[in-house]
């Protein structure tokens, strides 16, 4: 169980800051995501805190040992990669005895310890079966193992799961965090999927241009996003530029997309340009029964049918499209003309100050 | 990606050390060629021996000839190895596996046994010839420059055709596709997608095609007869019998290694910017054609890949000929090989052994400098890439005349011995083993290596006990093609053999100035037998590195 401490961590390519200044603390057996989209620097700093990239400046801690000068193969670290990077030329049981070779463990010890790494897995023991024989998924548990069996400090996952198809994918994302926790391992994990991030951590950190825009729990994360770059990020909110008008107390009136919102508290001056973020479900049709609050009418483009949920593309008065998902069931009929009436919560909408 | 720590170290120290070899043997070599040709005998700084050879109509002559030999082969190669290399690749042409293994044997055949067969058949005293004559009928000469372009035009255009052949497959099926469906007729499809896809590829083959052209030195020493070519008078003017003139040979080395560095420069700056064709997901379909194309297109690639193998197959069966003086008597026995290894085996023995060390240095050294290569960029990886294809550029009579310069007195004395012929060997096919272990190496996911990092193996472990073992199918192939060109290797040797360590190549060329037609042609076989067999067997290991061999 080690800690990991990230103190102003700095890697630049080029004239690009790849890794600007990040600085984090990862509690012991935390699962802590590093989230975002391609080039925000995420496996640039998972792999300098593997030891596989340079660090410029700043320093890297696993509990109180400073480690970025230390070599890569002395860091004690377990890394799954995205390809698996499975010995091709060993067998699974070699591949998974690798680390404990290298560390000049015992005979017996590496039989033992290797059944009990597979045997956490989930695949039989004494697996001589070579690599290009497995699936996808198995290959990924080999990975697993042979992490699991140094006994590593921390845990890196680099993107391990977007080779898999997806209902593999979930099925494994589950048997990761359970086999994280029981063994109360320390890990980072890389990922651009915004679901699987939410699924599987403890924490996230949302990454943007080398730097940190918001780090919390996945539900802070989601329900709280600090900027809108975070709050587009996770799910597809509907971001709308509009110009605040009065505060009445309780509730700011936003004129946006050629509608008047009423957003909870005070969102911005009068006149001042705001992003508002609306997330698509949580907007109800006219006429459910348990709906209540303002309302707003857009015009109906497209519906897809999703099975258990209907995604409605419509639009703004001013032609702003705005995306809303319901349960499947509910019948989305709009009136003769197209128009559609939806009824939203004030407490439901953020808004940003926009840029 | 710069690596930190001992992986920094690993790559930087290999890197340091192949510099460090080339710089000994290749660089330092050189810059006495280029200070012996800008001294006078006390020793002052003079171009008389420029002037010297630039006013000379002879040695003018003699930069224009190999020039336009470099020029005619490249072309007439191109001609021959891009058609062919689009029936290989797109038609219904029987036989295509064995075509294709064929066209790859030229390439590793000494090409000037091919001269020689050529002399063999159509010379002064030539087969054919002497037939022809004795129906009264007067053949054409094939000395001088009509022999010396045919000979390199057959025995270059793999150059072209193999890189060509591995664009048009690398282009995937939906390219053309696209372009048909967007209207373009087959030829408009051709002309306008495919073809830009893959001239780069055809470029650079014609490229090296020149390059080799200008600096062999055993087709002009056949076929020459009297008439300039740079390589043969550069070695004439430092080895001459009459009156050596070191200077002037090397301001004529200058001038050649100048003029194939350009074009290895211009190959190199043409690449760079022009990588369009990438692995093809799904290779393009063979297009249908009538029973008449197809006919034409047999005749055309089995034709051409007979007709260049053709000579050798001649030199072959005239070797089991029994002779009487210089006349070929057309009864078969093994005469002549007894006749030739009635001195000794010791040629023989001397090619195998020579050519076997350098194979496996150059593998050694080679190895991880493709590694290096592959994996790094960084300034000294650039610098180290350049150095490494720069034997492709030098000469290998230039080289062997800067080996002797430099390596004669003082410290280390290498002339007159093995090691000089190895030293030469090695810098020469370097490229060679560089490239074949770099290909491997590009094949091979990083992540690999990472995860054996992460797991506690040391950079220099885990090249040792993980990548090498991974790399091995590719330094076995890499090794052959070495091992090969080393046994049929004449320019540089040369310059460098002793009577001690004379070797099948110039036991063959002496042969062909003495008046003992069997015994060269028995020498020639050997020399076909030990390099056409090894490549064969390797071919299939060979074809996985694709067209980047060369």
């Amino acid at each position: 169980m080690t800690a990991i401490r990230l103190d102003a961590v700095v890697r630049t390519f080029g004239s690009v800051r790849a890794v600007d200044a990040i600085s984090a603390t990862i509690a012991e057996g935390e699962l802590f995501t590093l989230l975002g989209p391609s080039g925000c620097g995420k496996t640039t700093l998972l792999r300098m805190i593997a030891g596989f990239s340079d660090v410029e400046s700043g320093s890297i801690w696993f509990g109180d040992q400073r480690i970025d000068q230390v070599p890569a193969h002395r860091r004690n670290v377990g890394m799954v990669f995205q390809s698996y990077a499975v010995f091709p030329n060993l067998t699974v049981e070699q591949n998974v005895a690798y680390g404990l070779r290298a560390r000049r463990v015992s005979r017996r010890d590496i039989r033992d310890r290797v059944a009990e790494a597979l045997a956490l897995v989930q695949l039989p023991a004494h697996n001589t079966r070579w690599p290009h024989e497995l699936s996808g998924g198995q290959l990924q548990r080999v990975a697993i193992a042979r992490c699991l069996v140094i006994k590593p400090a921390v845990l890196l996952f680099d993107e391990p799961l977007s080779n898999l198809d997806a209902q593999l994918r979930m099925h494994m994302r589950v048997e990761i965090r359970r086999l994280q926790k029981s063994l109360g391992l320390t890990a980072i994990y890389v990922t651009h999927d915004q679901e699987e991030a939410l699924a599987i951590s403890d924490r996230i950190a949302v990454l943007r241009d080398g730097r940190i825009e918001q780090v919390g729990t996945p539900e802070t994360i989601y329900r709280a996003p600090q900027t809108a770059f975070v709050a587009e990020f996770m799910g597809s909110t509907n971001i709308i530029l509009g110009v605040a008008a009065g505060f009445d107390g309780s509730a700011t009136t936003v004129a946006a997309g050629g509608a008047m919102f009423q957003v909870r508290g005070r969102a911005g001056a009068p006149g001042a340009k705001v992003l508002l973020s609306i997330r698509p479900e949580t907007m109800r049709l006219a006429g459910c029964p348990d709906a209540g609050g303002p309302t707003l009418a857009v015009r109906l483009q497209l519906r897809e049918f999703l099975g258990p949920l209907l995604r409605l593309h419509a639009a703004l008065p001013d032609g702003t499209p705005i995306r809303v998902v319901t349960l499947g069931g509910q019948g989305a009929q709009p009136a003769a003309d197209g128009t559609l009436n939806l009824i939203y919560d004030p407490g439901q909408i953020i808004a940003y100050p926009a840029p | 990606m710069t690596r930190p720590g001992s992986s920094g170290r690993f790559h930087g120290g290999i890197s340091l050390l192949a510099l460090a070899f080339l710089g000994l043997f290749l660089l330092y070599p050189l810059w006495f060629v280029l200070r012996s040709s800008v001294q006078d005998e006390a020793g002052a700084f003079t171009l008389a021996a420029y002037a010297q050879v630039l006013s000379s109509r002879y040695y003018v002559g003699s930069l224009g000839n190999s020039l336009a030999a470099g020029a005619m082969s490249m072309a007439l190669a191109s001609l021959i190895g891009v058609p062919l290399a689009f029936c290989l690749a797109r038609l219904d042409v029987p036989g295509r596996p064995l075509l294709l293994a064929l066209a790859s044997v030229p390439i590793v055949l000494p090409s000037f046994v091919g001269a020689y067969a050529l002399v063999l058949l159509f010379g002064h005293a030539g087969i054919v010839t002497a037939a022809l004559r004795s129906m009264g009928i007067a053949a054409g000469s094939i000395y001088g420059m009509a022999g010396i372009v045919t000979v390199f035009t057959l025995t270059l255009y793999p150059y072209v055709l193999l890189p060509t052949l591995a664009g048009f497959r690398a282009v995937d099926a939906s390219m053309e596709e696209a372009a048909r469906n967007l209207g373009a007729s087959r030829w408009h499809a051709f002309r306008t997608v495919l073809f830009p896809i893959v001239a780069p590829s055809v470029l650079a083959g014609a490229l090296l095609v020149f390059i080799e052209a200008l600096e062999n030195f055993g087709v002009p020493a056949v076929l020459a007869e009297d008439r300039p070519f740079l390589a043969l008078d550069i070695f004439k003017l430092f080895a001459g019998e009459s009156d050596p003139n070191v200077a002037a040979a090397g301001a004529l080395s200058v001038l050649l290694v100048g003029c194939t560095v350009v074009m290895l420069l211009l190959q190199r700056a043409y690449l760079a910017h022009r990588r369009f064709a990438t692995n093809a997901r799904r290779g393009a379909a063979l297009i249908p054609v009538s029973r008449r194309w197809r006919l034409l297109a047999t005749a055309f690639c089995w034709g051409v890949v007979l007709l260049s193998l053709l000579p050798f197959a001649a030199v072959v069966v005239i070797s089991f000929q029994h002779f009487q003086g210089p006349v070929l008597s057309w009864q078969p026995g093994l005469g002549n090989y007894r006749n030739l290894l009635k001195g000794s085996y010791r040629p023989l023995a001397n090619t195998l052994a020579l050519a076997s060390l350098a194979a496996v240095a150059a593998t050694v050294l080679g190895a991880p400098v493709g590694y290096v290569l592959a994996r790094q960029r960084s300034r000294v990886s650039a610098v180290l890439s350049i150095v490494a294809t720069m034997p492709f550029a030098v000469s290998g009579t230039v080289l062997g005349i800067g080996l002797v310069i430099a390596f004669n007195d003082g410290w280390p004395v290498l002339t007159g011995g093995w090691l000089i012929l190895v030293v030469a060997y090695v810098v020469r096919k370097l490229p060679l083993s560089v490239r074949s272990a770099s290909a491997i190496v590009h094949q091979i996911d990083p992540a690999l290596e990472e995860a054996s990092i992460s797991l506690g193996l040391s950079p220099t472990r885990t090249f040792l006990t993980l990548t090498v073992p991974l790399m091995l199918g590719g330094l076995a192939g890499g090794m052959v093609l070495v091992w090969v060109t080393a046994t049929a290797e004449i320019s540089s040797t040369i310059v460098l053999y002793s009577s001690r360590w004379t070797t099948m190549t110039v036991m063959m060329l002496q042969s062909l100035e003495g008046t003992a037609p069997g015994e060269a042609a028995a020498a020639a076989s050997i020399l076909i037998l030990f390099t056409a067999a090894p490549l064969l067997l390797v071919y299939r290991l060979l074809r996985r590195q694709g067209g980047s061999l060369l």
